[in-house]
Protein backbone atom coordinates (compact mmCIF):
# COMPACT_ATOMS: atom_id res chain seq x y z
CA UNK A 1 0.00 0.00 0.00
CA UNK A 2 0.85 3.71 -0.78
CA UNK A 3 0.03 6.04 1.88
CA UNK A 4 0.51 10.16 1.34
CA UNK A 5 1.08 11.55 4.62
CA UNK A 6 1.07 15.68 5.28
CA UNK A 7 3.14 16.14 8.21
CA UNK A 8 3.32 18.63 10.34
CA UNK A 9 7.01 18.88 11.90
CA UNK A 10 6.83 21.27 15.30
CA UNK A 11 3.74 20.06 16.46
CA UNK A 12 5.19 16.13 15.50
CA UNK A 13 1.33 15.07 13.89
CA UNK A 14 0.09 14.51 10.90
CA UNK A 15 -2.11 16.69 9.04
CA UNK A 16 -3.93 14.22 6.12
CA UNK A 17 -3.09 11.05 5.40
CA UNK A 18 -4.46 9.05 2.05
CA UNK A 19 -3.73 5.78 0.80
CA UNK A 20 -3.59 4.24 -2.55
CA UNK A 21 -2.79 1.01 -4.39
CA UNK A 22 0.40 -0.26 -4.92
CA UNK A 23 -0.46 0.41 -8.46
CA UNK A 24 -1.53 3.53 -8.13
CA UNK A 25 2.07 5.12 -7.72
CA UNK A 26 2.00 7.37 -10.66
CA UNK A 27 -1.40 9.12 -9.38
CA UNK A 28 0.03 9.38 -5.90
CA UNK A 29 2.97 11.35 -6.73
CA UNK A 30 1.34 13.37 -8.63
CA UNK A 31 -0.93 14.08 -6.15
CA UNK A 32 2.18 14.42 -3.36
CA UNK A 33 3.78 16.99 -6.11
CA UNK A 34 0.65 19.55 -6.34
CA UNK A 35 0.77 19.58 -1.92
CA UNK A 36 4.48 20.10 -1.75
CA UNK A 37 4.15 23.43 -4.24
CA UNK A 38 1.09 24.51 -2.33
CA UNK A 39 3.00 23.71 1.07
CA UNK A 40 6.10 25.90 -0.53
CA UNK A 41 3.66 28.28 -1.14
CA UNK A 42 2.31 29.02 1.87
CA UNK A 43 5.69 28.22 3.97
CA UNK A 44 5.44 26.71 7.36
CA UNK A 45 6.97 23.63 8.86
CA UNK A 46 5.02 21.12 7.16
CA UNK A 47 6.38 17.89 4.97
CA UNK A 48 4.70 15.91 2.40
CA UNK A 49 5.81 12.66 2.53
CA UNK A 50 4.85 9.16 0.45
CA UNK A 51 5.80 5.89 2.14
CA UNK A 52 5.58 2.16 0.47
CA UNK A 53 4.53 -0.88 3.10
CA UNK A 54 2.45 -4.04 3.32
CA UNK A 55 0.21 -2.54 6.00
CA UNK A 56 -0.90 0.54 7.72
CA UNK A 57 0.28 -1.37 10.59
CA UNK A 58 3.83 -2.42 9.30
CA UNK A 59 4.14 1.13 8.39
CA UNK A 60 3.07 2.44 12.10
CA UNK A 61 6.05 0.04 13.32
CA UNK A 62 8.79 1.27 10.60
CA UNK A 63 7.70 4.52 10.94
CA UNK A 64 6.21 5.75 14.31
CA UNK A 65 7.86 8.97 14.12
CA UNK A 66 4.51 10.13 12.08
CA UNK A 67 2.30 8.44 14.35
CA UNK A 68 3.08 8.47 17.79
CA UNK A 69 3.98 11.42 20.26
CA UNK A 70 7.19 11.45 21.85
CA UNK A 71 5.46 10.93 25.16
CA UNK A 72 4.33 7.71 23.44
CA UNK A 73 7.65 6.68 22.08
CA UNK A 74 9.35 7.22 25.42
CA UNK A 75 6.88 5.07 27.16
CA UNK A 76 6.64 2.38 24.83
CA UNK A 77 10.82 2.14 24.65
CA UNK A 78 11.01 1.97 28.22
CA UNK A 79 8.06 -1.06 28.96
CA UNK A 80 9.07 -4.56 28.10
CA UNK A 81 12.00 -5.49 25.77
CA UNK A 82 11.41 -7.16 22.70
CA UNK A 83 14.35 -8.92 22.72
CA UNK A 84 15.40 -11.94 24.49
CA UNK A 85 16.39 -11.69 27.73
CA UNK B 1 5.15 16.93 -18.96
CA UNK B 2 7.73 15.96 -16.16
CA UNK B 3 10.92 15.58 -17.44
CA UNK B 4 13.42 12.51 -16.47
CA UNK B 5 16.06 12.92 -18.40
CA UNK B 6 19.09 14.91 -16.63
CA UNK B 7 22.80 15.45 -17.12
CA UNK B 8 25.00 15.35 -13.85
CA UNK B 9 26.04 18.87 -13.98
CA UNK B 10 22.00 19.80 -14.28
CA UNK B 11 21.07 17.97 -11.66
CA UNK B 12 23.85 19.73 -9.32
CA UNK B 13 23.31 22.77 -10.31
CA UNK B 14 19.35 22.30 -9.58
CA UNK B 15 20.81 21.45 -6.39
CA UNK B 16 22.81 24.65 -5.87
CA UNK B 17 19.56 26.36 -6.58
CA UNK B 18 17.54 24.22 -3.92
CA UNK B 19 20.22 25.45 -1.16
CA UNK B 20 18.86 28.79 -1.45
CA UNK B 21 15.05 29.86 -0.48
CA UNK B 22 12.56 30.31 -1.78
CA UNK B 23 12.37 27.42 -4.22
CA UNK B 24 10.74 28.36 -7.85
CA UNK B 25 8.12 26.00 -9.03
CA UNK B 26 9.98 25.01 -12.10
CA UNK B 27 12.81 23.95 -9.71
CA UNK B 28 10.46 22.43 -7.48
CA UNK B 29 8.78 20.27 -11.17
CA UNK B 30 12.83 19.26 -11.94
CA UNK B 31 13.50 17.79 -8.64
CA UNK B 32 10.21 15.65 -8.35
CA UNK B 33 11.34 14.58 -11.83
CA UNK B 34 14.90 13.91 -10.86
CA UNK B 35 13.61 11.41 -7.59
CA UNK B 36 10.91 10.07 -10.09
CA UNK B 37 13.60 8.17 -12.28
CA UNK B 38 14.57 6.08 -8.94
CA UNK B 39 11.51 4.80 -8.56
CA UNK B 40 12.62 1.41 -11.14
CA UNK B 41 15.70 0.95 -8.83
CA UNK B 42 13.71 0.96 -5.99
CA UNK B 43 11.09 -1.46 -7.42
CA UNK B 44 13.76 -3.74 -7.98
CA UNK B 45 15.70 -3.68 -4.63
CA UNK B 46 12.14 -4.49 -2.82
CA UNK B 47 11.70 -7.29 -5.19
CA UNK B 48 15.16 -8.95 -4.43
CA UNK B 49 14.88 -8.32 -0.58
CA UNK B 50 11.51 -9.70 -0.49
CA UNK B 51 12.32 -12.67 -2.10
CA UNK B 52 14.33 -13.33 0.98
CA UNK B 53 11.11 -13.01 3.21
CA UNK B 54 11.65 -9.52 4.75
CA UNK B 55 9.20 -6.93 4.07
CA UNK B 56 10.30 -3.15 4.12
CA UNK B 57 8.68 -0.36 4.41
CA UNK B 58 10.16 2.85 2.63
CA UNK B 59 9.74 5.34 0.16
CA UNK B 60 10.94 5.51 -4.01
CA UNK B 61 11.77 9.09 -3.13
CA UNK B 62 12.07 11.46 -0.49
CA UNK B 63 10.22 14.35 0.07
CA UNK B 64 11.49 17.83 -1.24
CA UNK B 65 12.00 18.95 2.18
CA UNK B 66 14.08 16.74 3.25
CA UNK B 67 16.21 16.97 0.18
CA UNK B 68 16.70 20.54 0.34
CA UNK B 69 17.52 20.55 4.21
CA UNK B 70 20.16 18.20 3.41
CA UNK B 71 21.36 20.13 0.49
CA UNK B 72 21.15 23.14 3.03
CA UNK B 73 22.94 21.12 5.98
CA UNK B 74 25.66 19.06 4.26
CA UNK B 75 27.79 20.15 1.22
CA UNK B 76 26.85 17.46 -0.74
CA UNK B 77 25.98 17.62 -4.66
CA UNK B 78 22.66 16.80 -5.28
CA UNK B 79 23.84 13.95 -7.99
CA UNK B 80 25.75 12.39 -4.91
CA UNK B 81 22.71 12.11 -2.32
CA UNK B 82 22.25 8.06 -2.06
CA UNK B 83 18.97 8.01 0.10
CA UNK B 84 16.38 9.41 -2.55
CA UNK B 85 15.48 5.69 -2.54
CA UNK B 86 15.60 4.35 0.56
CA UNK B 87 13.46 1.46 2.77
CA UNK B 88 13.50 0.41 6.04
CA UNK B 89 13.79 -3.16 7.94
CA UNK B 90 13.47 -3.50 11.37
CA UNK B 91 14.58 -6.96 13.19
CA UNK B 92 14.34 -8.41 16.70
CA UNK B 93 18.14 -8.35 17.85
CA UNK B 94 21.78 -8.02 16.69
CA UNK B 95 22.44 -11.66 15.29
CA UNK B 96 19.35 -11.12 13.17
CA UNK B 97 20.33 -8.08 12.12
CA UNK B 98 23.67 -9.59 11.23
CA UNK B 99 22.13 -12.35 9.19
CA UNK B 100 19.83 -10.07 6.89
CA UNK B 101 22.94 -8.10 6.30
CA UNK B 102 24.85 -10.68 5.19
CA UNK B 103 21.94 -11.94 2.92
CA UNK B 104 21.62 -8.56 1.79
CA UNK B 105 25.15 -8.62 1.06
CA UNK B 106 24.90 -11.76 -0.78
CA UNK B 107 21.87 -10.16 -2.96
CA UNK B 108 23.48 -7.01 -3.55
CA UNK B 109 27.66 -7.91 -3.76
CA UNK B 110 28.37 -4.45 -5.35
CA UNK B 111 26.39 -2.69 -2.93
CA UNK B 112 28.61 -0.25 0.13
CA UNK B 113 27.89 -1.18 3.67
CA UNK B 114 27.77 1.44 6.41
CA UNK B 115 28.09 0.14 9.60
CA UNK B 116 26.74 3.37 12.17
CA UNK B 117 26.88 0.71 15.36
CA UNK B 118 30.55 0.99 15.29
CA UNK B 119 30.71 4.35 14.08
CA UNK B 120 27.42 6.06 15.18
CA UNK B 121 26.28 8.96 13.64
CA UNK B 122 25.51 11.59 16.69
CA UNK B 123 24.44 8.65 18.41
CA UNK B 124 22.76 6.88 15.82
CA UNK B 125 23.23 2.89 15.24
CA UNK B 126 22.13 0.76 12.29
CA UNK B 127 23.34 -0.73 9.56
CA UNK B 128 22.51 1.03 6.25
CA UNK B 129 23.31 -1.15 2.86
CA UNK B 130 23.29 1.09 -0.46
CA UNK B 131 22.45 -1.09 -3.54
CA UNK B 132 22.92 0.50 -6.77
CA UNK B 133 20.60 -0.43 -9.45
CA UNK B 134 21.04 0.86 -13.57
CA UNK B 135 23.60 3.69 -11.74
CA UNK B 136 20.60 4.46 -9.20
CA UNK B 137 21.52 4.01 -5.40
CA UNK B 138 18.70 2.93 -3.04
CA UNK B 139 19.58 2.79 0.74
CA UNK B 140 18.49 0.42 2.60
CA UNK B 141 18.50 0.71 6.58
CA UNK B 142 18.65 -2.21 8.72
CA UNK B 143 18.04 -1.77 12.63
CA UNK B 144 17.33 -3.61 15.51
CA UNK B 145 14.54 -3.29 17.37
CA UNK B 146 16.32 -1.11 19.81
CA UNK B 147 17.86 0.71 17.10
CA UNK B 148 15.20 1.80 15.93
CA UNK B 149 13.29 3.18 18.87
CA UNK B 150 16.62 5.32 19.73
CA UNK B 151 16.02 6.20 16.27
CA UNK B 152 12.59 7.61 16.42
CA UNK B 153 13.19 9.35 19.88
CA UNK B 154 15.92 11.46 17.97
CA UNK B 155 14.01 11.92 14.66
CA UNK B 156 10.77 12.93 16.91
CA UNK B 157 12.34 15.21 19.39
CA UNK B 158 14.14 16.76 17.06
CA UNK B 159 10.62 17.14 14.95
CA UNK B 160 8.80 18.62 18.21
CA UNK B 161 11.46 19.62 20.89
CA UNK B 162 14.81 21.10 18.56
CA UNK B 163 15.44 20.43 15.11
CA UNK B 164 18.91 20.09 15.54
CA UNK B 165 18.88 17.02 17.78
CA UNK B 166 19.04 14.58 15.08
CA UNK B 167 22.61 16.61 14.24
CA UNK B 168 24.36 16.47 17.92
CA UNK B 169 22.66 20.06 19.06
CA UNK B 170 19.71 21.02 21.08
CA UNK B 171 19.13 21.04 25.05
CA UNK B 172 22.07 19.68 26.64
CA UNK B 173 20.14 17.37 29.12
CA UNK B 174 17.84 16.05 25.84
CA UNK B 175 21.43 15.31 24.31
CA UNK B 176 22.99 13.78 26.92
CA UNK B 177 19.89 11.89 27.65
CA UNK B 178 20.23 10.43 24.48
CA UNK B 179 23.96 9.91 24.07
CA UNK B 180 24.20 7.70 27.15
CA UNK B 181 21.13 5.90 25.82
CA UNK B 182 22.75 5.04 22.76
CA UNK B 183 25.78 4.20 24.54
CA UNK B 184 23.76 1.64 26.32
CA UNK B 185 22.07 0.13 23.59
CA UNK B 186 25.52 -0.70 22.09
CA UNK B 187 26.34 -2.56 25.60
CA UNK B 188 23.16 -4.06 25.71
CA UNK B 189 23.90 -5.53 22.35
CA UNK B 190 27.62 -6.69 23.44
CA UNK B 191 25.82 -8.83 26.20
CA UNK B 192 23.13 -9.92 23.78
CA UNK B 193 25.27 -11.36 21.19
CA UNK B 194 27.76 -13.10 24.25
CA UNK B 195 24.50 -14.83 25.14
CA UNK B 196 23.56 -16.04 21.97
CA UNK B 197 26.70 -17.48 21.19
CA UNK B 198 26.45 -18.98 24.95
CA UNK B 199 23.14 -20.36 24.45
CA UNK B 200 23.99 -21.88 21.07
CA UNK B 201 27.51 -23.73 22.80
CA UNK B 202 24.91 -25.19 26.03
CA UNK B 203 22.31 -26.51 23.54
CA UNK B 204 25.56 -27.90 21.29
CA UNK B 205 27.25 -29.54 24.33
CA UNK B 206 24.20 -30.64 26.03
CA UNK B 207 23.81 -32.67 22.83
CA UNK B 208 26.94 -33.82 22.48
CA UNK B 209 26.87 -34.60 26.25
CA UNK B 210 23.91 -36.78 26.14
CA UNK B 211 25.17 -38.74 23.49
CA UNK B 212 28.65 -39.43 25.75
CA UNK B 213 26.48 -40.35 28.94
CA UNK B 214 24.72 -43.09 27.22
CA UNK B 215 28.12 -44.66 26.93
CA UNK B 216 30.36 -46.41 30.42
CA UNK B 217 32.38 -43.32 31.27
CA UNK B 218 34.74 -42.90 34.47
CA UNK B 219 33.65 -41.51 36.95
CA UNK B 220 36.29 -38.81 36.08
CA UNK B 221 35.13 -38.01 32.91
CA UNK B 222 31.69 -37.98 34.26
CA UNK B 223 32.19 -35.04 36.50
CA UNK B 224 34.51 -33.41 33.98
CA UNK B 225 30.98 -33.37 31.56
CA UNK B 226 29.16 -32.19 34.42
CA UNK B 227 31.20 -29.69 35.62
CA UNK B 228 31.59 -28.16 32.09
CA UNK B 229 27.83 -27.67 32.07
CA UNK B 230 27.51 -26.06 34.58
CA UNK B 231 29.74 -23.77 33.91
CA UNK B 232 28.35 -23.01 30.67
CA UNK B 233 24.66 -22.68 32.91
CA UNK B 234 26.05 -20.13 35.04
CA UNK B 235 28.12 -18.25 32.43
CA UNK B 236 24.48 -18.03 30.60
CA UNK B 237 22.90 -16.85 34.09
CA UNK B 238 25.55 -14.33 34.56
CA UNK B 239 24.34 -13.02 31.57
CA UNK B 240 20.87 -13.06 31.72
CA UNK B 241 22.14 -10.67 35.09
CA UNK B 242 24.10 -8.54 32.69
CA UNK B 243 21.42 -8.09 29.99
CA UNK B 244 19.06 -7.27 33.00
CA UNK B 245 21.21 -4.41 34.46
CA UNK B 246 22.01 -3.17 30.94
CA UNK B 247 18.11 -3.24 30.40
CA UNK B 248 17.15 -1.17 33.31
CA UNK B 249 19.84 1.35 33.23
CA UNK B 250 18.51 2.22 29.70
CA UNK B 251 14.94 2.27 31.20
CA UNK B 252 16.30 4.58 33.70
CA UNK B 253 17.50 6.73 31.28
CA UNK B 254 14.32 6.94 29.52
CA UNK B 255 12.49 7.30 32.57
CA UNK B 256 14.77 10.44 33.30
CA UNK B 257 13.53 11.47 29.76
CA UNK B 258 9.74 11.08 30.69
CA UNK B 259 10.39 13.44 33.72
CA UNK B 260 12.70 16.00 32.19
CA UNK B 261 10.04 16.58 29.45
CA UNK B 262 7.00 16.22 31.62
CA UNK B 263 8.86 19.07 33.54
CA UNK B 264 9.59 21.58 29.89
CA UNK B 265 5.55 20.50 29.45
CA UNK B 266 4.98 22.20 32.56
CA UNK B 267 7.07 25.28 32.07
CA UNK B 268 6.18 25.71 28.72
CA UNK B 269 2.71 28.03 28.26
Amino acid sequence: MIFLIEYNRSKGSIVTIRDFDDSQRREAEDVRIEMELDVNRKGGNNEVVLLEAASKDALRRTHQRYFADLDGLLKSAAGPIQGSI
Amino acid sequence: MIKNSFSKTQIDRLGDRLRRVPHTETDLRLLDGYRRSFGDAYDEVIRIIRERDQFPSGRSAKSIRSIADKLRRESIRLSQVQDIAGCRIVVTDVMEQERVVASFGAAFPRASVIDRREKPSYGYRAVHIVAEISGKPVEIQVRTWLQHTWADLSEKSSDVLDPTIKYGGGPVKWRNLLTESSESVASYEVFEKSHSVAVASHEVFEKAAAKLLEHHLSEHKLQKIRGEQEDLRLKISDLNKKLEVSWNKNVDRLTEAISWLDKLKGETP
